[in-house]
């Protein structure tokens, strides 16, 4: 069970001393103290509504990872500097988590990046997950990103998919050093599994590199960008617009995206070729189960597969964990780049 | 650095899923028939059957496969599927399964129910995997997985070459061949089971398995070993002072009683799982993680560990029984009171021993091995120690340094730990020993396969890397013999020589205190 005490800090030049001391009586009178930190975990948060949401679950990974965290609260909800540190008992071992939070609604970026460079540990990554409304549109954004390895965003479920999947094919472009990893993509690991399941068996597979349609109904336009691109991606297709791929053998591939269901949710695909449509979808009576088939000439029975959601703290602690650059990743939202014409 | 990503433009001749690059599932099994033997005991409840609809849900089974049951007590289809639905539900990591998927995973499970002996039954079960191929698209590939008593092992076998289900008598696709420990009772005993396997199937089609190789940690061995370079220049006798392997357990023989009285722990655990451990940790490195090329160094270091004569067996080895005493707040009674065992047993339920190994690398450095049940505590780990440092410069603080040692932890807790001495703050020279931890569950974020779901995975990939070589079966049983025939020939006449819940028997201590040493605390 964790447990925590925090204290308000007056001048950031007295955080370092202040969280010694923490970690000192949080460890217990009498013991060795020896504090690890594996990363600097910063937190950005700007919508209110979301705040809690956001907190909550980077607290969940800072329990689990020694980290110092960095929360930078730009909803106006809070100010000033707090510190505090937390303890929590693992597997026989202590684990001190260190988190320093920052309200920064009325800070310029300048003042912002210049007291995360001083906050963070040197010689420890940097991961920023930035939950703001705008990357690189803010300079904080841009000002945080050259003092991160990693960067965690995630793309779906907001009004603007289109536009931040635009931002983040500039932001590969601009920072190819950083290793990025968008949620929207992670999500879509369980669907992009059951599409290679189609392929699996051999008698199937050349019909792969003969697909005419893709057809994709999703809550989130991001994740459907993202599965088009990386379907395409895979056996090279080029993207000549938003409605249509081109194969290496110059053939045409139309694809059709279709809003439906909740955000973030990938609710129907199906792959047409000359002679067979194979068909994904979530089952009626269980969200949480997919059908698949295949009909005409290569036709197959039906199957059920799993459908592993995996929630966003275990999205998140994935790509801190994976930490460098997904080159799948990479070469999906290049294909990407070319279905948005950026 | 950047992996190289490969995209693939045609499909002609595409021999793997271009779709499945950079998948958590690189390669799924091909369709495939796996009959179970002995699908009304324990092992299939609580392992096999959990294992198979946990790959399933982790789509590592390919979507054409079947599953029968074959046992010698009579149910029919819908009754096997029923029982194996609850075995689900009450041992599966994944808790209790759920329609539609469970309906749809049963409709691929069948039962034949038959003597082992009855030739008509086998008839029945070539019968069902042919309906298999046809209406389930199993291609003709069987895996068949021998969960039954060894006494069983070469009538199934023989069986199944009577009916044509042997592979030579095969037309398509591939058959497998799981055989579960222990492989024979003795080295005659394994070298007569080999010989009845031999006739049927040859080496590439038999997986002998040993599910301690499918554990995480286990695998992380040569992780450690051959994926870093900080360890391997100093794996040597020249920095290695010993080397300790235990695998403790606070259970007792439960409702094995007949079989282990009859076994024992030397068989039951270091002829095994311990004797590969160690092959592991002193193996020179192999030119590929392929199976043949890891089989091969297990094998040469288990050719190089010095026999001991049935003599030298006393001086090399100690053994224990428990009598009653106290498990995590409860009273438990003694080995001899538990059910189905021999009051008078003679029966080891300890087994401790040191092992040598000629070969420059380790040439005079011990490795120090044991088991037992009822121990006080459930703990499996490999402590390599390393030497004292040549020359103490702080002595004059009276401080001890610890010789450093790494510990690869294997279970409860999974990961690797190092010790090693640092200054304590302050004005004056202190040393203490500290420990850095590694823990794979908080590194990694995830949690373990259990060791069946991996190993049945890797018998329908045909990977054989993690099963047990029958040149190391028998090497294995060549070690161990000597013990065994001393300890047959001679009463333990201190039987129960520990009590339940302690750290073992005083003659296990007293085997390292002859070299000045002594046991890792358990």
């Amino acid at each position: 069970m964790a447990e925590n005490m925090t204290i308000h800090v007056e001048s950031i030049s007295d955080v370092a001393g202040i969280l010694e001391r923490l970690c000192h009586v949080r460890a217990g009178a009498g013991e060795m103290t020896a504090s690890a930190v594996t990363m600097n975990f910063v937190v950005f948060i700007d919508d209110p509504q979301r705040r809690e949401w956001v907190l909550e679950r980077a607290a969940r990974i800072a329990e689990k990872h020694p980290s110092r965290t960095i929360v930078l609260d730009s909803t106006g909800v809070a100010s000033g500097l707090d510190v505090s540190c937390n303890k929590r008992e693992s597997g026989g071992a202590t684990i001190l988590n260190e988190r320093i939070d920052v309200g920064v609604a009325t800070l310029g970026h300048a003042t912002i990046v210049g007291m995360v460079r001083q906050l963070t540990v040197a010689g420890c990554p940097t991961i920023l997950w930035w939950s703001g409304a705008r990357l690189l549109e803010s300079r904080t954004f841009s000002g945080l990103v050259e003092l991160a390895d990693a960067v965690v965003v995630d793309s779906s479920g907001r009004a603007r998919d289109e536009a931040t999947l635009r931002e983040l094919v500039e932001f590969q472009r601009r920072y190819p050093h950083v290793a990025l990893h968008d949620l929207a993509f992670m999500r879509l690991a369980p669907w992009r599994e059951m599409i290679a399941q189609f392929f699996d068996d051999p008698a199937l597979r050349d019909d792969l590199f003969s697909l005419t349609a893709l057809e994709i109904e999703s809550g989130s336009e991001a994740e459907a960008l993202y599965l088009g691109g990386w379907l395409g991606s895979r056996i090279s297709w080029e993207a000549t617009d938003p409605r249509t791929f081109r194969t290496s053998r110059g053939e045409t591939v139309l694809f059709t995206r279709t809003p439906r269901g909740e955000g973030r949710r990938v609710v129907r695909v199906v792959l047409t070729s000359g002679d067979s449509r194979y068909l994904a979808q979530l089952a009626e009576d269980d969200e949480n189960v997919v059908c698949l088939s295949v009909e005409g000439k290569r036709a197959k029975a039906g199957w059920l597969v799993p459908l592993h959601a995996v929630d966003n703290t275990s999205l998140i602690e994935r790509a801190i964990l994976a930490g460098a650059r997904d080159p799948i990743f990479e070469t999906t939202l290049e294909t990407v780049r070319g279905l948005l014409g950026a | 650095m950047q992996t190289e990503v490969t995209t693939v433009a045609r499909g002609d001749g595409q021999a793997t899923n271009p779709l499945r690059e950079g998948l958590a599932t690189d390669r799924i099994a091909d369709p495939c028939t796996i009959v179970f033997f002995g699908a009304a005991g324990d092992l299939t409840k609580r392992m096999l059957m959990p294992a198979m609809w946990n790959l399933r849900l982790e789509d590592i089974l390919p979507t054409k496969f079947g599953i029968v049951g074959f046992s010698r007590s009579p149910r029919s289809n819908d009754e096997f599927r029923t029982d194996m639905k609850a075995a689900v539900d009450q041992f599966s990591r994944s808790g209790p399964a759920k329609d539609p998927l469970w309906s749809d995973f049963a409709q691929h499970l069948s039962y034949i129910s038959g003597d082992f002996n009855d030739r008509g039954a086998f008839k029945k079960l070539r019968g069902t995997l042919d309906a298999n191929d046809k209406q389930l698209g199993t291609a003709g590939n069987r895996l068949f997985y021998l969960a039954t008593p060894p006494s069983v092992f070469g009538t199934i076998i023989q069986q199944l070459s009577d009916v044509g289900l042997g592979p030579k008598d095969q037309a398509e696709g591939w058959t497998r061949i799981v055989i579960e420990k222990p492989f024979g009772t003795d080295l005659d005993s394994a070298r007569s089971l080999q010989a009845e396997v031999a006739k049927v199937f040859d080496e590439r089609q038999t997986y002998r398995i040993d599910h301690y190789l499918g554990k995480e940690p286990v695998q992380d061995i040569m992780a450690l070993r051959f994926a870093n370079v900080i360890f391997e220049p100093i794996w040597n006798r020249r920095y290695v002072d010993c080397i300790q392997i235990t695998a403790a357990e606070t259970v007792g023989v439960e409702s094995r009683g007949s079989y282990y009285d009859n076994a024992g722990t030397l068989r039951d655990m270091i002829q095994n799982h311990v004797l590969n451990l160690l092959a592991l940790v002193a193996m020179e490195p192999p030119i590929s993680p392929s199976a043949d090329h890891i089989r091969d160094e297990k094998f040469k270091v288990l050719s190089a560990v010095r026999p001991t004569s049935a003599e030298q067996a006393a001086q090399m080895t100690a053994r224990g029984q428990y009598g009653a005493g106290i498990i995590d707040g409860k009273q438990v009674p003694s080995y001899r009171q538990e059910p189905d065992v021999d009051p008078n047993s003679n029966t080891e339920t300890y087994a401790a021993a040191k092992f040598l190994i000629d070969n420059w690398r380790w040439a005079d450095v011990p490795f120090y091995v044991r088991s037992g049940k009822r121990l006080a505590r459930k703990y499996s780990e490999i402590a390599v120690t390393f030497r004292q440092i040549p020359h103490r410069i702080f002595g004059e603080m009276g401080d001890r340094i610890e010789s450093n040692t790494l510990v690869m932890k294997i279970q409860p807790e999974e990961g690797v730990s190092i010790r090693f001495n640092a200054k304590v703050p302050g004005p004056k020279m202190h040393i203490r020993a500290v420990t850095m931890d590694f823990n794979y569950g908080t590194g990694f974020g995830v949690t373990t396969a259990p060791a069946y779901e991996r190993l049945i995975g890797d018998a329908m990939r045909g990977d054989a890397t993690l099963f047990t070589r029958w040149d190391a079966v028998e090497r294995a049983w060549e070690l161990v013999m000597p013990t065994l025939e001393c300890w047959k020939a001679t009463r333990a006449e201190d039987f129960p020589n520990y009590a339940a819940g302690a750290q073992g028997p005083a003659n296990a201590d007293a085997l390292l205190a002859a070299d000045g040493r002594e046991w890792r605390k358990i």
